[in-house]
């Protein structure tokens, strides 16, 4: 295959060289070699096709566009504040890491979703007042959010892996469209596995970051993690998990919270369209 | 005769300089990146920590790449050319690079109409190749279909044989480093695998630089890379600017010998300023550098000062 690849550059002039021998005479000797040139073209787009099933289709900008304008959309948080900070929320096909020290509301994020939670949601926007359909209305919106508990990497290597089976599979339905994935914490399944001497801790983090974009990616989904703080230069807190991880998120979010105002503080490390360096306030109830 | 006709001189400097100089004319990019000449050949490689604006600096190229030089009577000052951009980091925002195109023809042609704008808008977008790759195979197989690529882009578009040098771009090199490293001392560990020489770090970055290559034989192009320092760089806590930030190459020595220029951006702590500055240099052989400050700001990036 990599011979009939090095020919590569070769094709077009085999094409000529076909060309300029179909004009000269019908002699056997020449139809046998236009057959021989023929047959070359076509192992050479075969070899071709086969190598382009190997990799991501090349797509045009005006493609691209297409897609992000079509399917890309913008998840809102919840939370006023944070949504006109990140110009409407978490954005579809992005990784978003939510850094911030312990007990600073990064968690509240994953109990946001509980169901005391969903029905005040409910009621404040004037759902009817029935108990009956109150429950059901929860109930459902209950059995979209799946929680699942995993305390080693593998296991959430794993997961995804099923999940981006069940995606790309044939018989995915329109109730089983997944728009929003939260990992809380990644710091915690990574951190023990890394340092050591050896590198294998850094490269299921590279793997884990490279899987978890294709899927935001190729299947529509917002990804949200969350990662602690650490001790850094000058005694100033920065997000754990080293220099390399801090080239895999789209977005890097600083959360940090005061308690004696109830005021938590978000502000951008790092992000593809806002300047980074802003930050906003907001209060969490 | 014959012999003596091996003897003669087959053209002078000045029609070789006039030759070279016709066939691939050097890219002029706007600021930040106005300082050194690059042409078809050369491999720029644009390191810092993230973040950086690196990826930045690649749309800021792009765009000035794809956009034409003259249309419809209004001068946009681009380059004309295709851009192939492969993204092995799988971060690329395209709304960013659309906005950025938006503002950059409703500056340059004030007077256009809608429509007009909307058609350059999509013949620019279309002169922008795009390929994401999640892992190095992928990387290697993209290349190899480079070619191909190629060839079927300039048969469509009719393009003329001058205009054929355009430029690639790869955002962050470093992307697969560890994964291809672990897989080096995992292959190390196999029984049966003396004598063969097996997949490592070494070979897949050999393989990368070896297709690239090979497509740059073909189709004379200006390579733009980004790498991104994956181990922690040497900081003693001076904002001083002369001082070079050592970080570490990590990169094997096959990749280091390809790269002909290489350059240096960081984020500058300024508490003065509102914004963050950035600051680019080029790592020049003489003691002197062109060192640059710049802000990215809305509509792109702004030289200031």
């Amino acid at each position: 295959m990599a011979a009939a690849a090095e020919s590569q550059p070769a094709s077009l002039r085999l094409k000529e060289v076909r060309h300029l021998l179909s004009q000269s005479l019908h002699s056997r000797e020449v139809r046998l070699l236009v057959v021989i040139f023929n047959s070359c073209n076509q192992g050479i787009s075969q070899v071709l096709s086969i190598v382009d099933t190997l990799h991501q289709p090349w797509l045009d900008g005006l493609e691209l566009l297409q897609d992000a304008m079509d399917n890309k959309r913008v998840l809102s948080t919840g939370i006023a504040a944070v949504d006109s900070f990140l110009h409407g929320g978490l954005r579809v096909g992005q990784l978003t890491e939510l850094a911030g020290p312990s007990s600073s509301g990064k968690t509240q994020v994953g109990n946001f979703f509980s169901s005391k939670r969903i029905r005040h949601f409910l009621s404040e926007n004037g759902s009817p007042p029935s108990s009956q359909d109150d429950a059901g209305i929860v109930h459902r919106v209950m059995s979209r959010i799946w929680r699942h508990s995993v305390f080693e990497i593998s296991l959430l290597f794993d997961m995804l892996h099923q999940l981006e089976f069940r995606l790309g599979s044939q018989e995915c339905m329109e109730g089983c469209k997944v728009q929003l994935l939260i990992v809380d914490s990644v710091s915690s399944l990574i951190t023990p596995i890394l340092g050591g001497g050896s590198s294998q801790g850094y490269s299921l983090m590279a793997s884990l970051g490279v899987l978890l974009k294709k899927l935001a990616h190729e299947h529509d989904i917002a990804i949200l993690v969350t990662n602690h703080m650490v001790g850094g230069e000058r005694g100033n807190p920065k997000p754990a998990l080293g220099e390399s991880w801090k080239s895999i998120p789209h977005v890097r979010l600083l959360l940090s919270c005061d308690y004696e105002t109830n005021t938590c503080n978000i502000s951008t490390l790092k992000h593809p369209s806002l300047a980074a360096g802003r930050s906003a306030s907001f209060v969490i109830d | 005769m014959a012999a003596r006709a091996w003897i003669e001189t087959d053209e002078t400097a000045k029609e070789m300089l006039s030759r070279v100089l016709t066939k691939s004319p050097p890219f002029q990019f706007r600021p930040p990146l106005h300082r050194l000449p690059l042409r078809a050949g050369n491999v720029v490689e644009i390191t810092g920590p993230s973040p950086s604006a690196k990826t930045h600096i690649l749309i800021h190229a792009a765009i000035d790449c794809i956009l034409p030089g003259q249309w419809k009577g209004v001068d946009y000052g681009g380059l004309d050319r295709l851009v192939v951009y492969i993204d092995l980091d799988c971060k690329f925002d395209v709304l960013r690079l659309s906005h950025l195109l938006k503002l950059r023809i409703t500056e340059a042609g004030s007077g256009l109409l809608f429509d007009d704008g909307e058609e350059l808008h999509s013949l620019c977008m279309k002169r922008f190749l795009y390929v994401r790759c999640y892992s190095s195979l992928e990387f290697l197989s993209a290349l190899k279909t480079l070619h191909h690529q190629l060839v079927e882009r300039v048969v469509e578009e009719e393009v003329e044989e001058g205009s054929g040098v355009h430029c690639l771009m790869i955002d962050n090199i470093g992307a697969f480093h560890w994964m291809d490293r672990a897989v080096s001392s995992a292959a190390k560990s196999l029984p049966g695998c003396n004598g063969r020489r097996g997949i490592s770090l070494d070979s897949i970055v050999e393989a990368v630089v070896r297709e690239m290559k090979k497509v740059l034989v073909v189709h004379p192009m200006l390579v733009m890379v980004t790498k991104a320092t994956v181990l922690g760089g040497d900081r003693s806590g001076s904002n001083d600017v002369t001082q070079n930030s050592s970080y570490r190459e990590f990169m094997p020595l096959v990749w280091q010998s390809f790269v002909t220029h290489r350059l240096l951006v960081r984020a500058v702590d300024d508490d003065s300023c509102e914004q963050t500055r950035y600051l680019l240099e080029w790592l020049l052989s003489s003691p002197r550098s062109f060192v640059e400050r710049f802000l990215v700001k809305d509509a792109g990036l702004s030289c200031d000062l």
